[in-house]
């Protein structure tokens, strides 16, 4: 398979960016898209020219680290796939590729197609979990939780934390990825005496880091490649409302 | 802030906007099933309108809660889209959209678009200045009258009719309401979903049902000035 | 020398509890004194940082993802063993703890088999209080399933996803601890080196992969959780970035590292496609549950499956093996798989495969009690390989997938260097020579939430620690030694990349030092690998530059690394003169093809001392002794 790739190219934060032109001639069908973007690598180091820059690493769709928006859609056009899982039988000979970041002002570039996430992470510091300390745990049966709830939360759970939620979005707004961990925890009895606490301090860490607001344009959902369903987010919005209407006052604390 | 510092929470400003604008869309059906009167001919129409009239203290209380929604409606989506812009600096070189319909993407252009269609719209209907000569007395004697008291009310029915005998109106009309008609298409399934009711099982409906209630609501309206337009409402005012 | 694992004297159900009791305790105001490096998110390292944090210790903790999220534990698909008893199918602890020695080969260490089998309760409660959503019954109550050969059902699972919803678990405890501050966290930075100060481990040198910024930590203890070194074959289902550094550089600095020939290879895994490929993926072992494994019976039968009459057919797991059939353990379907393809039986296009055929049971059951089963696997088959199982049998192939060798530990978890201590699959751990499905995660996690945190109190308990800051003259040597090794790397101005070299080395290693090893293969590998490394140090090719963020460097400093562990790798596979488990010695073997111990000369842990690159190591050892599961031949006919 022969392709053109037009890659984003950009060497720091501080750098303006551009798309540079990539003829690629021996793509093989089996390779991953990842392995396509390798020999396109191991071809500039052997040029001398510095690989494309781009984050990875399970490469079985489950880590979360690969990113990439191909052709507009974050981790590609196959649904329910991350990069990493979306091989080159899916491209047809003498096809064009446009690859870029995953776009969003939370998500600043650092160097090419990594951005950085870490944004995520201070949502879930923020209260994305239950307080229990090693040791304090009762006997795991004690609680008998509905299966329909347990397969409520994992549906929730499963998100890998890849981003491509706030790429989609034409908001830049990462309320899957929030409204995916608030509801895991809803739905479980073990959540409940955090719920309204967490639903309120990951929102106020979500705003804090400059992501958008929801829309209900549900990209999101299209793009997420674990399928999160869009119905986590309307769960989020009433654990929200009813936080906000029971606490005493409701605290958004202005500095930062 | 006081009373608007609701705006700088992310999911209140959206549930302000739903409740809001679930005012509005109540307001549009229930405007639209009266406007439909005029088909059951003059004094249905102006009796519904005279009753309306006459509500007095409750009309206004109605009003006022009309405008407060739209004001707070369209402040908060303008806060929402200057900072959905914002945080979305740099547009990809390749645009896709998957499930984002068209009038998904341009509710604050439909929105805007109303806000101009209704300033016209009462200043043409309410406030009657655009177009005063369309503005007509009616003489008539309450179905139930005891004695032979002639009453005077306004005559929505002529008004309306004059004003659609005018092309340029009735495309106005047509234009703005299709236009309302887009921006509902997204907005009835969109409360519902900020709400907080969306589970698998019934969703998929509510979102069908918004768009055919949107329609609904459009042919409804437009068919007000195409039937004048081509005479078959209010021939002979 | 002979290694002292101080295990305690005592019965082996009360060694735990005695041990507790005995060891001394650092009081809560003390605690906050202290400080704990951590290396490593992983099940081992979040889950042992996030309880060292509650304790009141201060951590830093250090990962080269972006994310401590991503570490690889996050790819366990299976699930994860305890000794719970809720099917009522006659577990124990004890069974556990005798599976465990037994499945290992005989080549662990009992006391810390039965404290892992002891505490594997514990993790599964605490799991569940974190909101681990494990697979229920409509009860309500936990499910259990039977996993890789196990005859009960103990394993606990969420859906596929195991891995990932225990690390969430470890991630989010973890996280809680930096938003209260008892956590520092270093993402994006990787451990080049470990600082050694007067025999005790005092702290570490790091860079920063975003800018290259060499650094030093110091702290009073330091963890090592960086999981395995499975990369060493180049292609295995562990991560891109998995790597030995943190280990070996430790055991370069005096550590010893235990039995690293102890490899095992993963049964069910997608063949290779072609060169370009980068990893191999995993396929659940359930698959092998309604699975059934042949080849055809004439070498080089190029017809499609589909075609190829049942009588020229051969399923050779069922003839060989004909009480455990399709589900001989690991080591063993692995080697026979490996023997039909040498045989030239091999299936697809590079002939490095066997059909694993559901046909069978797709008319045993009907495609749609299949499609429940293992829809999300078939669907993730297919998007590999572009084939359809339901339609044409899957192709698999063993690899690489888990090392059971580490840097060795006692009972406490601590290293022969006092005061650094290694958990998870970094240590060499509680498996022996063969590690059981479901137990790697059960082992991490019992190491950092259970284990750890107990006896790292001791270990400050009871030693005196001098005051140290990273301006010693002995941070800025190492300081100084990772900085000059990253110079000569960026210098060498060659032809080669990272990549070439790894692959290399790979094939070295998969074909010497894999499946099945040999004296005169293992000998020739060990002429081979030094070669390869001659050449990396002149004939590397380097972009970029070392203050800015430069995977090609990253990758090189882990290949580097990777050249000489192998070396490591090859003397042990080579001085241990016996098969067990996973580590086949062609030499022994029944005449049937089973691996043959001989515990005569090698009941023992091999514990190899660095003595300069190149160089062989001395290799010490710790002798095992079996008091409670008598020695027996592994048999699974
Ligand atoms: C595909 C697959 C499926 C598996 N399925 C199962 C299963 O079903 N059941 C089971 O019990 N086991 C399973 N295992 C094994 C199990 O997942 C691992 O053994 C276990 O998760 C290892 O955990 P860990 O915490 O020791 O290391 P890891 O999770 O590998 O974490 C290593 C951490 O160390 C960090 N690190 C490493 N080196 C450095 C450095 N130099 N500097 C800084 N940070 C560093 C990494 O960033 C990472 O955070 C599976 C393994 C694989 C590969
Ligand atoms: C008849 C008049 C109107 C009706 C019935 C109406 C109704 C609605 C409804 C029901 C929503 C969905 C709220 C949600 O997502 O939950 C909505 C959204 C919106 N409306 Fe209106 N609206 C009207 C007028 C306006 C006007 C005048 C504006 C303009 C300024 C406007 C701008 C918007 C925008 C931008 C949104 C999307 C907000 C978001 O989801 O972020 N609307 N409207
Ligand atoms: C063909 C379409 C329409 C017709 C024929 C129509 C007709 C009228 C008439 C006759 C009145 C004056 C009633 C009276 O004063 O007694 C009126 C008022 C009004 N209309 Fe419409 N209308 C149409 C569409 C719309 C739409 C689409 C909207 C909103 C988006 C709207 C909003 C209003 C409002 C807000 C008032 C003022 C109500 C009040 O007095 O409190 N109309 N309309
Ligand atoms: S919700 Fe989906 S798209 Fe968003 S981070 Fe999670 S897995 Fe990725
Ligand atoms: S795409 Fe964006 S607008 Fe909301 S529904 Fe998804 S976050
Ligand atoms: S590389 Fe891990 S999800 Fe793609």
């Amino acid at each position: 398979m022969k392709l053109t790739l037009h890659i984003w190219r950009q060497k720091n934060a501080n750098e303006k960016g551009h798309f540079e032109t990539y003829q690629l001639d021996n793509v093989i069908e089996d390779m991953s898209f990842l392995e396509m973007l390798d020999v396109l690598n191991e071809k500039l180091i052997l040029e001398g020219k510095e690989p494309v820059a781009f984050d990875h690493d399970c490469r079985e769709g489950i880590c979360g680290a690969c990113s990439l928006t191909i052709n507009g859609i974050p981790h590609g056009h196959e649904k329910n796939t991350t990069t990493c899982q979306l091989h080159m039988r899916k491209f047809n000979d003498g096809d064009e590729i446009w690859i870029e970041p995953f776009r969003a002002r939370a998500f600043p570039v650092i160097k090419d197609l990594i951005v950085d996430r870490s944004a995520f992470d201070r949502i879930i510091q923020a209260g994305g979990f239950i307080s229990v300390n090693t040791g304090q745990a009762p006997e795991a049966n004690s609680i008998p939780v509905p299966k329909q709830n347990a397969d409520n939360a994992m549906d929730a759970a499963q998100c890998i934390g890849c981003g491509a939620c706030v790429a989609a979005c034409p908001n830049g707004a990462a309320m899957l990825f929030v409204a995916a961990k608030v509801s895991h925890f809803a739905y479980l009895p073990q959540g409940q005496p955090e719920r309204k606490r967490r639903a309120l301090a990951m929102v106020e860490q979500m705003q804090k880091e400059g992501f958008g607001n929801c829309s209900n344009l549900y990209e999101c959902e299209a793009a997420c490649p674990k399928g999160i369903s869009v119905r986590f987010i309307a769960l989020m919005n009433r654990d929200y409302l009813k936080a906000s209407c029971s606490e005493e006052k409701l605290e958004f604390s202005t500095q930062d | 802030m006081g009373f608007f510092s609701y705006l700088r929470s992310t999911i209140l400003s959206k549930i302000v906007m739903a409740i809001t604008g679930a005012i509005l869309v109540l307001y549009v059906i229930v405007h639209t099933a009266g406007n439909m009167l005029i088909y059951f001919g003059k004094d249905s129409l102006n009796s519904y309108s005279a009753f309306l009239h006459s509500l007095g203290p409750l009309l206004w209380i109605i009003r006022i809660v009309l405008v407060l929604s739209a004001i707070l409606h369209i402040i908060t989506s303008i806060k929402l889209k200057f900072e959905n812009w914002a945080s979305k600096p740099t547009k990809y070189a390749v645009t896709k959209y998957l499930k984002a319909k068209f009038t998904s993407r341009t509710m604050i252009w439909t929105g805007l678009m109303i806000l101009c269609f209704v300033v016209y719209h009462l200043l043409h209907f309410t406030f009657r200045t655009t177009n005063p000569q369309h503005y007509y007395p009616e003489f008539y004697q309450p179905h139930n009258a005891v004695s032979s008291i002639v009453l005077e009310r306004f005559d929505v029915y002529r008004m309306v009719v004059l004003g659609f005998k005018n092309p340029i109106i009735s495309l106005v009309y047509i234009v703005g309401v299709i236009i309302v008609g887009f921006h509902l298409d997204h907005a009835i399934q969109s409360m519902f979903q900020t709400l907080g009711y969306n589970q698998k099982h019934y969703f998929p409906t509510i979102q069908k049902s918004s768009t055919i209630l949107s329609i609904i609501i459009v042919l409804c309206l437009i068919s007000i000035p195409i039937s004048i337009l081509l005479g078959l409402v209010g021939g002979g005012i | 020398m002979i290694l002292d694992p101080k295990v305690p004297s005592g019965r082996i159900e009360e060694k735990w509890d005695k041990h507790r009791f005995e060891m001394k305790l650092v009081s809560p105001a003390n605690k906050r004194k202290y400080k704990i490096l951590v290396v490593g998110t992983g099940l081992a390292g979040a889950s042992a940082a996030a309880s060292l944090a509650e304790l009141g210790y201060n951590v830093e903790v250090f990962t080269y993802h972006d994310s401590p999220r991503r570490a690889h534990s996050i790819a366990a698909q299976g699930g994860i063993n305890a000794a719970k008893n809720y099917p009522n199918d006659g577990d124990s602890i004890w069974r556990l703890f005798y599976d465990t020695v037994k499945g290992g080969d005989f080549r662990s260490r009992e006391a810390n088999v039965y404290r892992l089998a002891q505490v594997s309760n514990n993790i599964i409660d605490q799991c569940v209080a974190q909101g681990v959503p494990f697979a229920r019954e409509y009860s309500g109550y936990l499910a259990n399933r039977s996993f890789g050969g196990a005859q009960l059902s103990r394993t606990f699972y969420a859906r596929g996803q195991t891995g990932q919803q225990l690390l969430l678990g470890a991630y989010s405890a973890m996280m809680r601890q930096v938003g209260l501050k008892k956590i520092v966290l270093h993402t994006r930075t990787e451990m080049l080196d470990l600082v050694v100060i007067d025999g005790v481990a005092r702290g570490i040198v790091t860079r920063n992969l975003l800018n290259g910024k060499i650094e030093s930590f110091v702290g009073d203890a330091v963890v090592l959780a960086t999981g395995g070194y499975s990369n060493v074959f180049f292609l295995s289902t562990n991560a891109q970035a998995c790597n030995v550094t943190a280990t070996y550089r430790a055991y370069k600095r005096g550590a010893f590292f235990a039995n690293p020939a102890f490899t095992q290879i993963h049964p069910t895994c997608i063949p290779q496609s072609g060169e370009h490929q980068s990893k191999l993926t995993l396929m659940s072992e359930s698959l092998r549950n309604d699975g059934r494994v042949w080849v055809p019976k004439n070498p080089g039968d190029k017809r499609h499956p589909n075609d190829i009459p049942e009588e020229e057919r051969d399923y050779y797991l069922e003839r060989m093996y004909p009480s455990y059939g399709n589900l001989a353990p690991r080591d063993i379907a692995s080697r026979a798989a490996k023997r039909v393809c040498d045989e030239g039986r091999g299936v697809g296009p590079m002939g490095n495969g066997v059909y694993l055929d559901f046909s069978d049971a797709i008319k045993r059951l009907g495609k749609k009690v299949i499609e429940e089963r293992y829809g999300n696997l078939f669907e993730m088959y297919e998007r590999i390989t572009g084939e359809n199982p339901y339609e044409t049998p899957m192709r698999i192939y063993p690899a690489p997938h888990y090392t059971m060798g580490g840097l060795w530990v006692d009972y406490n978890l601590m290293s022969n260097l006092p005061g650094l201590h290694v958990i998870g699959e970094a240590n060499f751990s509680d498996h022996g020579a063969n590690r059981l499905g479901a137990s790697a995660l059960m082992q991490g996690l019992a190491d950092g939430y259970f284990i750890l945190p107990y006896t790292i109190g001791h270990y400050f308990a009871t030693t005196k620690l001098e005051k140290v800051t990273t301006d010693h003259p002995e941070f800025k040597n190492v300081e100084k030694e990772v900085e000059e090794r990253i110079k000569k790397i960026m210098s060498i101005n060659g032809k080669k990349t990272p990549t070439q070299f790894h692959r290399e080395l790979g094939k070295i290693m998969w074909d010497y030092c894999g499946m099945s090893r040999n004296e005169e293969g293992l000998k020739k590998a060990l002429e081979l690998v030094p070669k390869i490394r001659e050449e990396f140090w002149q004939n590397l090719t380097m972009v970029g530059e070392e203050g800015d963020l430069n995977i090609v460097l990253e990758k090189a400093l882990r290949v580097a690394d990777f050249l000489e562990f192998a070396e490591l790798m090859l003397w042990d596979a080579l001085e241990r003169n016996e098969s067990c488990g996973g580590h086949f010695r062609e030499e022994h073997q029944y005449p049937d093809g089973e691996a043959k111990r001989d515990d005569q000369n090698f009941c023992h842990v091999a514990a190899w001392e660095f003595t300069g690159v190149g160089n062989k190591p001395i290799r010490h050892i710790e002798p095992l002794v079996f008091e409670y599961v008598p020695l027996t031949v592994r048999s699974y006919k």
